[in-house]
């Protein structure tokens, strides 16, 4: 049997970061704290099959993902709000240079996302189509690699490179887009050459 | 030795900013940074938005009566030492 003082103290590495991606998958806090409590329950259960050594937190997400699709099913596809198809690279550095967001300073990211709160940031995750938002979430929650990722997932390597690169840049869009609703950067007119083509801006 | 251009680092972009390139990639890519302030800023704003994107996702505390909720739990399910003889 486990002792609990080993296993607790390898949860208490991980459980910031699972709270905080089971709250910014379901965004209701008190079922956040069910699937956490569940996770941990059946972690601590299945203990014995953790090698020690090896990434604990990587092996405890894949228990809280197993908890999280067998609590939740994929919600139906919502009507998006956002236009996803052929999101330009370098959305959010192209679009701050047209509206005026200064991109010359030592850090004009900064300047933009400072502007927003946590809960508009993870509300332009949620705008994702739902593959994109979990791989998204659990990338930026924890620091795992793409192979624990698609451990964590049960999906090849190359699914989960593929979605967390193209996710990116789709959240890039949706955060603009909660940054115009906020008032925080001006609309571009429609029919104002808005998108620029993938690559480098400036080759 | 060949230097990259531009657009074959721009490529790697995403690669780089996840640390997921060889050694002799990210050098690739160090190097052309190291000469090219356009790419520089570009691969350092995109660096920037997920690391400030990781920080606002990240600002969440686990309530308190929550880790108590599960230690008790774990505690119930631990046998006691047996007596000493």
């Amino acid at each position: 049997m486990a002792s609990p003082p080993a296993f607790e103290a390898l949860f208490l590495g991980v459980v910031d970061s699972a709270f905080g991606t089971a709250l910014r998958l379901i965004r209701n806090r008190p079922d956040a704290e069910d699937l956490v409590q569940e996770a941990a329950l059946l972690a601590f259960r299945g203990f014995g099959s953790f090698q020690p050594g090896t990434n604990f937190n990587a092996w405890f997400f894949r228990i809280l993902m197993n908890c999280f699709y067998s609590r939740h099913r994929v919600s139906q596809r919502r009507p998006s709000t956002v236009d996803w198809d052929d999101t330009p690279d370098l959305y959010l550095y192209a679009r701050s240079g047209e509206t005026g967001f200064p991109t010359g300073g030592p850090d004009p990211a900064a300047e933009l996302l400072e502007r927003l709160g946590a809960e508009q940031v993870a509300g332009a995750i949620e705008r994702l189509p739902e593959e994109y938002r979990i791989v998204s979430t659990l990338y930026f929650m924890e620091d795992l690699t793409y192979e624990e990722i698609g451990h964590a997932l049960d999906c090849p390597i190359g699914t989960v490179r593929s979605r967390l690169h193209r996710g990116r840049k789709m959240l890039q869009k949706a955060l603009w887009q909660v940054a115009q609703e906020a008032g925080i950067v001006t609309p571009v007119p429609v029919g104002q050459p808005g998108e620029v083509a993938s690559g480098p801006t400036h080759v | 030795m060949d230097r990259l251009t531009c657009e074959a680092a721009f490529r790697q972009l995403d690669d780089y900013l996840d640390r997921a390139l060889d050694a002799e990639e990210m050098r690739l890519i160090d190097e052309h940074l190291a000469t090219c302030a356009a790419c520089l800023t570009e691969f350092t704003f995109e660096r920037s938005v997920l690391e400030h994107v990781r920080d606002k996702l990240r600002d969440v505390a686990v309530p308190p009566e929550l880790l108590a909720r599960i230690s008790a739990q774990l505690a119930d399910r631990t046998p006691s030492p047996p007596d000493p003889e």
